[in-house]
């Protein structure tokens, strides 16, 4: 079994907050994947097996949306909008400068510490703010190179403390 | 969050509507919002109006939608069958993802309770009694306000079965997204909110007669139904003294790109883009010139800084060929690229195809490769003319839902202002863009 017992209760619960059961398919994803950190074929079965679903239906929901991670992801996971309002304030500096930083040279890629992976993700609706990312299911402003280090830096020290 | 700077409309002014309150020490919480009026205007509905009577302030206001097609709030209400017996919603739709778009996200962090309570002022107008926001996942900041709002309502009894003592039973759900800008698209979102990829449905039947699971749906925008407690509490009359005679009212634009004061900004519709591009948001930086503006979302028609004059009123916006859309402002100087920006929002566009509709589905990549031949150095007029054909293509009602259309704007609009830089780029393998210095 791919999830652990709490897990399973957390998505059995889940059902009765919806007039229909199908609802309650992206939800009980979001547990697997917070338990997993991505989705593997196991668990999406087992969450259609909990639901009474499809495994193929279920796939099919987890393969649509951008915030399933089908594949592993570091650690700590960068989403930087390369979207037009970033882009004109110099978000694509600031991807050049997280993969030189985290030692990847593609998007999606994990370092080699299993630490950092970083995506580039469409328009994040904090414009004002430009160039800005989501990490640590947060929101990071007026993004600079200076800003992005210190971030990497904490991560790091607090992942060779453990 | 709440240490940012706030960007945008706050404080005591004629025009701010929404905002006034925008800067109060925590204002998201119930006890400040209740301590400034708020759940007044809930209370005044439930305890002194019939539905029918706030539909009529809603009519009277004239109050268009604020997602994005600017359709009559007060008409689309009227759509819900009155005489379909079982459970009904309101769906609120807060899936802002429209690029440049960050107006939504403003007013829920800076006050989830007015949104909250527009939305128990909706239910009650149209006899529902449970609402769902649909919020995009991405959203943390804003969706914890609304679980901590939300859980204070409860407390308060006013999410529950008797608020302000009327036999009204009100209750309130937060269902999060997953990262698809399609579910900003009405039907695509109730196919999300039922469990499935979100893929835009057929209509009719129409949400209003046949929505979330299948019953009587209505679904509005953030800040429509944050508009709700100034209308119900000033009436509908007074609303609609702000703006103009086909755009009533004020309206929440989001400024970001080239300018010296990106944020989001309450304009009494009406005034001029130049107005909101160069004073509230300070213009282009210093030495540079606006170009190119899309007003209202990358979806927009794109403008030249010759039309910095035309009015944020909907139907003028119309009658020169863009639209009033999501009020996301993105504005663009003279040392961009427009074939690059174009480039950029066609591989948005692509990428966020649901797959449903052929021309969307092929129309998109192929001009993303079209682009990227151009761009490269490899173009030619037969790219030129199969950019002319694709975005023919992917408009005029081809596809079920308006992405294809929004791709196809892009490339025309883009094409028909700056034609000389896709031939610079296409047949010459020159940028001028590159080469326009600052000016002094």
């Amino acid at each position: 079994m791919a999830l652990s017992t709490h897990a399973v209760e957390e998505i059995r619960a889940l059902p009765a907050r919806f007039p229909e059961i199908r609802s309650a398919v992206m939800p009980a994803l979001d547990i697997a994947q917070e338990e997993i950190g991505h989705l593997t074929q196991e668990a999406m079965t087992e969450v259609a097996e909990l639901l009474r679903l499809d495994p193929g239906y279920v796939a099919g929901v987890a393969t649509f949306y951008t915030l399933f991670h089908l594949e592993p992801t570091g650690k700590h996971h960068f989403y930087v909008c390369t979207n037009l309002s970033c882009t004109l304030r110099g978000a694509v500096d600031i991807c050049d400068h997280i993969k030189r930083r985290i030692g990847v040279s593609e998007f999606k890629e994990v370092s080699t510490d299993g630490l950092f992976s970083v995506e580039e993700v469409e328009c994040l609706g904090a414009c004002e703010y430009a160039p800005m990312m989501r990490y640590e299911h947060r929101f990071h402003y007026d993004l600079t190179a200076d800003k992005v280090d210190a971030l990497i830096d904490a991560a790091r020290e607090d992942g060779h403390g453990r | 969050m709440a240490a940012e700077e706030l960007r945008g409309s706050h404080g005591e002014q004629r025009h701010h509507l929404l905002t006034s309150l925008f800067g109060t020490e925590d204002l998201h919480t119930f006890d400040v919002y209740r301590a400034h009026g708020g759940y007044g205007s809930l209370e005044k509905a439930l305890t002194g109006m019939a539905p029918e009577e706030v539909h009529a302030e809603v009519k009277t206001s004239g109050l268009r939608g604020r997602g994005g097609a600017g359709f009559a709030t007060g008409t689309k209400w009227g759509f819900i069958p009155k005489d379909i017996p079982g459970p009904r919603y309101v769906v609120v739709n807060a899936d802002e993802s429209e690029p440049g778009t960050s107006k939504d996200r403003y007013l829920m962090e800076n006050s989830p309770h007015m949104l909250l309570e527009g939305i128990c002022i909706a239910c009650y107008a149209i006899g529902a009694h449970q609402a769902w926001i649909y919020i995009r996942g991405e959203y943390d900041g804003p969706y914890r306000r609304l679980i901590d709002a939300i859980a204070e309502l409860r407390a308060e009894g006013i999410l529950g079965d008797r608020p302000f003592g009327k036999e009204f039973a009100l209750d309130i759900q937060l269902y999060r997204g997953h990262g698809a800008y399609i579910c900003g698209e009405e039907t695509a979102l109730l196919e999300s909110l039922e469990g499935k990829r979100a893929q835009p449905r057929s209509r009719p039947p129409f949400p209003a007669v046949k929505g979330a699971w299948g019953r009587p749906t209505l679904l509005n925008n953030v800040e429509t139904l944050s508009t709700l407690p100034w209308i119900v509490r000033h009436g509908g009359a007074e609303y609609a003294k702000f703006g103009t005679e086909r755009s009533r009212g004020t309206r929440m634009l989001s400024v970001s790109g080239n300018v010296r004061r990106p944020g989001v900004y309450e304009v009494e519709l009406g005034v001029s883009f130049r107005h909101v591009i160069m004073e509230l948001a300070g213009g282009p930086p210093e030495g540079r010139r606006v170009k190119v503006f899309w007003p209202g979302g990358s979806s927009a028609p794109v403008l030249p800084e010759s039309m910095l004059d035309t009015s944020t009123d909907l139907d003028e916006l119309a009658r020169v060929g863009s639209m009033g859309g999501s009020g996301g402002v993105i504005v663009m100087d003279d040392s961009h690229c427009v074939v690059r920006a174009a480039h950029r929002l066609l591989r948005f566009y692509a990428t966020e195809s649901c797959g449903k509709c052929t021309p969307c589905r092929v129309g998109g990549n192929w001009a993303v490769r079209t682009f990227e031949r151009i761009l490269s150095g490899q173009g030619g007029r037969m790219d030129l003319q199969i950019l002319d054909r694709i975005q023919e293509s992917l408009q005029n009602g081809r596809c079920l839902c308006g992405l294809g259309d929004s791709a196809g704007w892009v490339i025309m609009s883009t094409m028909q202002h700056f034609r000389n830089e896709y031939e610079e780029h296409a047949l010459r393998n020159e940028c001028s863009a590159e080469r326009v210095p600052a000016h002094a």
